[in-house]
């Protein structure tokens, strides 16, 4: 039901990917899905780190570049997604600042399925204890900490 | 060969993205198209640049490989870097795959009335020196004061474009008047040498004087009458450095005039 307000997309040039977006409030489970993230088949974003579907996107278009052009850097194709989302290399920084916080409320799901993988994101409304709400870039904007944004990404003004 | 090097992008880009050739260079491509890489339903009339390296036979590929992402990368690390610099007009980056040596920026410009052709500078004042239209206008004088100060916030930044021609300034028109963006960083670099510095000012006074000989002094002094008000913005230090920039282009102008009277 919630599925309504899924963000499907497919990106032009990678079209044998879909890619699916969802955004959850008021998450109450943050600290359990952390301890399995690196099992469950979506990345799982602090939403407080987001402040628009484009800074998403552009991450998840150069996450298919890097998979699709160079060798994958990081365990899966969602890890990638939050690596790219980074402005440096380094995986442990990329997810201390995007990854998922143990007081996380808000919190972003992106699955990207290629032409082998199982669909899964059934499983988000299991997993996230949460409430489902529509990917937009006003409710983004009013979650993100534009400080830490700016500070994560060398953008100082 | 161009139309190969158009087949390998269509290749690489998939079905989905159409391309219309705009400029090929020794190093680059340009493309336009109306597809946004990642973003959905963008606006009907909106376009992007696409610049594609390709390969290069006489290289080993290995080599080229190597040489294309770095180029591809630095400069999109540099548009970047310029995007933030406050009051800079460039061109915003919107992706890169320096893989295969792709750039996608935003598409700035429109077209000149009358059919003067595409809002560059150069067209811009050949649009002026027509014989219905006065080449010293408020509006030339005002629009050069701008470009100036363009270049000067890029060197007082500590950038430098490397190519700078009076095609890679593209004017668009905002609340009736033209700002000017600078383009294609092919060539750009973070550097605060007053030779490269010189080397800028003489590069774009050289294409002035090309095309619109008989304007040339009065465009030029405008010109340097925008970069200057940037280095007077800073005080003394300012001046200081303007004046160091100001004696360099002297410089490297007299060196240029050697070399052509030499042949
Ligand atoms: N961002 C842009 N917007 C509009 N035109 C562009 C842009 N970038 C490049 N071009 C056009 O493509 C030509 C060659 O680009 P370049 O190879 O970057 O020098 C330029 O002279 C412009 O006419």
């Amino acid at each position: 039901m919630s599925s309504i307000n899924r963000c499907y997309t497919v990106l032009p040039q990678f079209p044998d990917y879909t890619v699916s977006i969802s955004l959850f409030e008021d998450v109450s489970n943050a600290q359990e899905l952390r301890s399995k993230v690196a099992e469950l088949p979506f990345a799982l974003i602090d939403a407080r780190a987001i402040c628009s579907r484009e800074q998403l996107l552009s991450a998840i278009y150069r996450a298919l570049v890097e998979v699709s052009y160079n060798k994958r850097r990081t365990k899966s194709l969602h890890s990638e997604c939050l690596l790219c989302l980074s402005p440096s290399s380094n995986i442990g920084e990329a997810f201390k600042n995007f990854g998922l916080k143990d007081d996380c409320k808000t919190l972003i799901a992106v699955q990207i399925l290629g032409p082998n993988d199982q669909n899964a994101v059934e499983r988000l409304g299991e997993e996230i204890h949460g409430r489902e709400v529509e990917l937009l870039d006003q409710t983004l904007q009013q979650h993100c900490d534009e400080t830490f944004i700016r500070k994560v990404c060398g953008h100082q003004r | 060969m161009s139309q190969e090097v158009v087949n390998k992008a269509l290749a690489i880009l998939g079905p989905n993205i159409e391309l219309k050739t705009i400029a090929q260079g020794a190093e680059a491509v340009v493309f336009t198209t109306k597809v946004h890489p990642y973003l959905p339903n963008g606006n009907e009339d909106k376009k992007y640049i696409v610049k594609y390296r390709p390969p290069k036979r006489y290289r080993h590929p290995s080599i080229d490989q190597a040489l294309t992402k770095r180029r591809t990368l630095g400069e999109s690390r540099l548009l970047a870097k310029l995007y933030l610099v406050k009051g800079l007009n460039v061109p915003k980056i919107i992706a890169c795959d320096a893989y295969n040596g792709f750039i996608w920026e935003e598409f700035l410009g429109e077209e000149l009335p009358d059919g003067y052709g595409f809002s560059n500078l150069k067209n811009f004042l050949w649009m002026y020196s027509a014989k219905d239209r006065n080449p010293h206008d408020e509006v030339v004088k005002n629009t050069l004061i701008r470009v100036g100060r363009q270049i000067g916030l890029l060197h007082w930044n500590g950038y430098c474009h490397g190519d700078l021609t009076s095609s890679n300034i593209v004017l668009e028109s905002v609340d009736g008047s033209w700002q000017p963006f600078l383009i294609d960083f092919g060539l750009g670099s973070i550097s605060d040498s007053v030779e490269d510095k010189g080397v800028d000012l003489y590069v774009l006074e050289r294409a002035i004087l090309s095309t619109h000989s008989s304007y040339a002094d009065q465009y030029n002094a405008w010109l340097l009458e925008g970069f200057s008000q940037i280095y007077n913005d800073h005080g003394k230090t300012g001046q200081a450095k303007l004046q160091e920039v100001l004696n360099r282009f002297n410089e490297v102008r007299l060196r240029g005039r050697k070399r052509s009277m030499i042949g």
